[in-house]
């Protein structure tokens, strides 16, 4: 298990002054940092061993609640319909909501899956801009067979669930009718529109097992502009904000304030950068949003993306990210909720739809229940984002200075950089170390547009894929080079080293020696010619 | 006269500019510690139709794929950081476009409502 962070992530902290008056009836006590405590239960990276090993608990838990009756709130698909009858989009309950949703679905993973020590693993879009390889397999993919008995066409599906949704409807209690009426579910018919698409393709929230996904096994990668999306640059302008709400929404970390959460976004919602752009691009790119215009889209896309199993692993990373910007602040002495009277409003939201592990409702909760980790006792593996947003000239020590060049020959570059920087780079929580790779462009007639680098590699590793220690990015070029467009013959790529040792040799030498070179990143064209190669150290 | 019509329609599509141009003016040059953002307000467009912002030479800057929109509602506002290399000054040009299956057109006047920039 790694905690080579806890430097960080477990740093005490606490803040003495200005608990908001009021906030310690919440459980979490004050709009400010309390102590943090070793949590019991540790969501993983999903490429990491441990991570492997939560998504083979996944896969048994999913099996069995594909398995239980509609009957159970557990069924697999039951517990999806709560995210349609109840998710915020576009206002500041977002983060909270799912947190709770995610919260009780993984205890009901864990006991499903018998295993004890489950939590869920996240996807960490920004390192991997791909789903993950184990997310095609078994019951982890909803195009498997294991959907077909429940989804092999819409009045299979509608005769499975419909009458278990139609008894659902009919015994919700007064609350929960009040808040579907806000979301404007005032029928059941209303409701089930956003099953059947009701005419509109693009609307069809329910998906055919064959087209239930839009990527596969053999085109996992998010499209380029969700990949950018996924960048460090647009993770960490997401990061930034100081405010949990704040009014003007370039300085909120979450999206608009409404008064409920069931109010659904319209022209006044205000979408912050994460909910905005990773968050949606990835649900929708998934779902096939682009190539399968003008639908029908694969669940991702419509508010039943629960069916698939993607879903919480896209979540529990939006959730990360929530809780490297809650560390943030407390790093920096910065409130982590909005002060009275709106702490207030946001505690007492009602939630009304949670399921509980052993199938019974959880009954009324308040969204102030889910403000912190502690609800649900578990930490995150640190990922991407972790040190980002804030001002690192402030919180780091200078870096080694390093501006070198490298000795270009064909197809390979080779560098020689300080052992101290180098244990900068391995050691910090983002890379330092920044090689400027300048290829040459791809020919016109050139169908090849994506390039691997791969750094540090044996001679005979010819190909990369993104878990590998030697991969350092990917780089692409945009649309077909015009022979009749005054287009620089040349490109320069900004290519973070990889932070893993097996990319650098002689690491005990004054100096340590590696090496990049290009490849295409389908396998298949010719690598461009490598002109340049350059590394700084940067913050 | 079906021919005429084609070429009528082919002539149309051919003048639909691909994307709409912004200029807007900051109100002072970022300095430092300072970071731009723009705020895309978003209309009523297509389930599925993105709104693809763009510097001038086609480098992304932000993709808007509205997620969770009820069919016939405004999309909503949506924030978009602006790299600094992307600012020219106090001025800075972005492409908006309205992307659908293999379609891209500039968004109408009530698709993209509106679009400013803040400083931060």
């Amino acid at each position: 298990m790694s905690r080579k962070n806890d430097g960080v992530t477990r740093r005490r902290f606490i803040q003495a002054t200005a608990v908001a008056a009021g906030a310690a009836a919440f459980p979490f006590g004050s709009t400010f940092a309390q102590t943090a405590s070793k949590a019991k239960y540790t969501r993983y990276n999903v490429m990491s061993a441990n991570g492997q090993k939560a998504l083979a608990s996944y896969a048994k838990g999913v099996e069995a609640m594909l398995k239980l009756p509609p009957s159970d709130p557990r069924n697999w698909f039951r517990n999806a319909f709560i995210h349609l009858l109840d998710c915020p989009h576009g206002n500041w309950w977002f983060y909270v909501w799912h947190r709770g949703f995610l919260g009780y679905f993984e205890e009901t993973i864990r006991e499903l899956s018998g295993d004890n020590s489950f939590a869920i693993p996240y996807w960490d879009w920004t390192t991997l801009p791909q789903i993950p390889d184990g997310m095609f397999d078994g019951s982890l993919n909803p195009r498997s067979g294991h959907f077909e008995p429940y989804t092999a066409n819409l009045a299979v599906f509608q005769s499975f669930i419909e009458p278990t949704m139609q008894m659902v409807f009919k015994n919700l209690t007064k609350a929960q009718v009040a808040q579907l009426n806000v979301r404007g579910y005032t029928s059941f018919d209303l409701m089930w529109n956003d099953v059947t698409g009701n005419g509109n393709a693009g609307n069809i929230g329910y998906a055919t097992t064959c087209a239930a996904r839009y990527l596969t096994r053999d085109n996992p990668k998010l499209d380029a502009r969700t990949a950018y999306d996924c960048s460090p640059p647009i993770v960490f302008s997401g990061l930034k904000p100081k405010d949990y709400y704040n009014a003007d929404i370039t300085q909120s970390f979450t999206s608009s304030k409404t008064p409920s959460h069931n109010t659904q976004p319209s022209g006044t919602t205000e979408f912050s950068i994460l909910e905005g752009l990773p968050h949606n691009n990835v649900h929708n790119c998934i779902g096939g949003v682009g190539p399968l215009d003008p639908g029908p889209y694969g669940n991702m896309t419509n508010f039943l993306s629960p069916f698939d199993p993607i879903f919480f692993l896209h979540h529990a990373n939006m959730d990360r990210l929530w809780d490297v910007w809650t560390r943030k602040q407390k790093r920096r002495g910065l409130p982590i909720l909005p002060p009275q009277p709106d702490l207030g409003t946001l505690s007492k939201e009602p939630f009304l739809f949670y399921v509980k592990s052993n199938g019974d409702y959880v009954g009324p909760t308040v969204a102030g229940e889910f403000f912190s980790t502690d609800r649900f006792n578990y930490d995150y593996e640190p990922g991407s984002g972790e040190g980002g947003g804030v001002a690192t000239a402030t919180l780091k020590k200078a870096l080694t200075a390093v501006s070198l060049k490298a000795e270009v020959k064909g197809h390979a570059a080779a560098l020689s950089i300080p052992r101290a920087a180098v244990n900068e780079h391995l050691a910090s929580d983002e890379p330092t170390l920044i090689a400027a790779v300048t290829v040459a462009r791809p020919s016109p007639t050139s169908n090849t547009r994506a390039f691997d680098v791969i750094v540090g590699a044996p001679a005979n590793v010819t190909a990369v894929t993104p878990d590998s220690p030697y991969y350092g990015g990917t780089i692409a070029f945009f649309g077909p080079t015009m022979d009749h467009m005054a287009m620089s013959h040349d490109a320069t790529f900004a290519v973070p080293l990889p932070k893993r040792p097996e990319a650098f040799h002689n690491l005990a030498a004054t100096n340590v020696s590696t090496s990049i070179r290009i490849v295409p990143a389908h396998g298949h064209g010719k690598a461009p010619a490598l002109r340049a190669v350059s590394v700084r150290a940067v913050q | 006269m079906r021919a005429a019509a084609a070429l009528a329609l082919f002539s149309f599509l051919a003048q639909v500019p691909a994307a709409r141009t912004v200029t807007l003016a900051l109100p002072h040059a970022l300095r430092a510690g300072e970071s731009a953002t723009l705020l895309v307000s978003v209309g009523v467009i297509p389930k599925g139709a993105r709104i693809e912002v763009t510097t001038p030479s086609g480098h992304p800057l932000g993709t808007i794929s509205p997620h969770g929109i009820r069919p016939g509602s405004e999309a909503g506002t949506y924030t978009v950081p602006l790299p600094s290399d992307a600012i020219d000054g106090r001025h800075v040009c972005v492409l908006l476009s309205l992307a659908f299956g293999d379609t891209r057109r500039a968004p109408s006047e009530k698709e993209v409502k509106g679009v400013r920039v803040r400083i931060s």
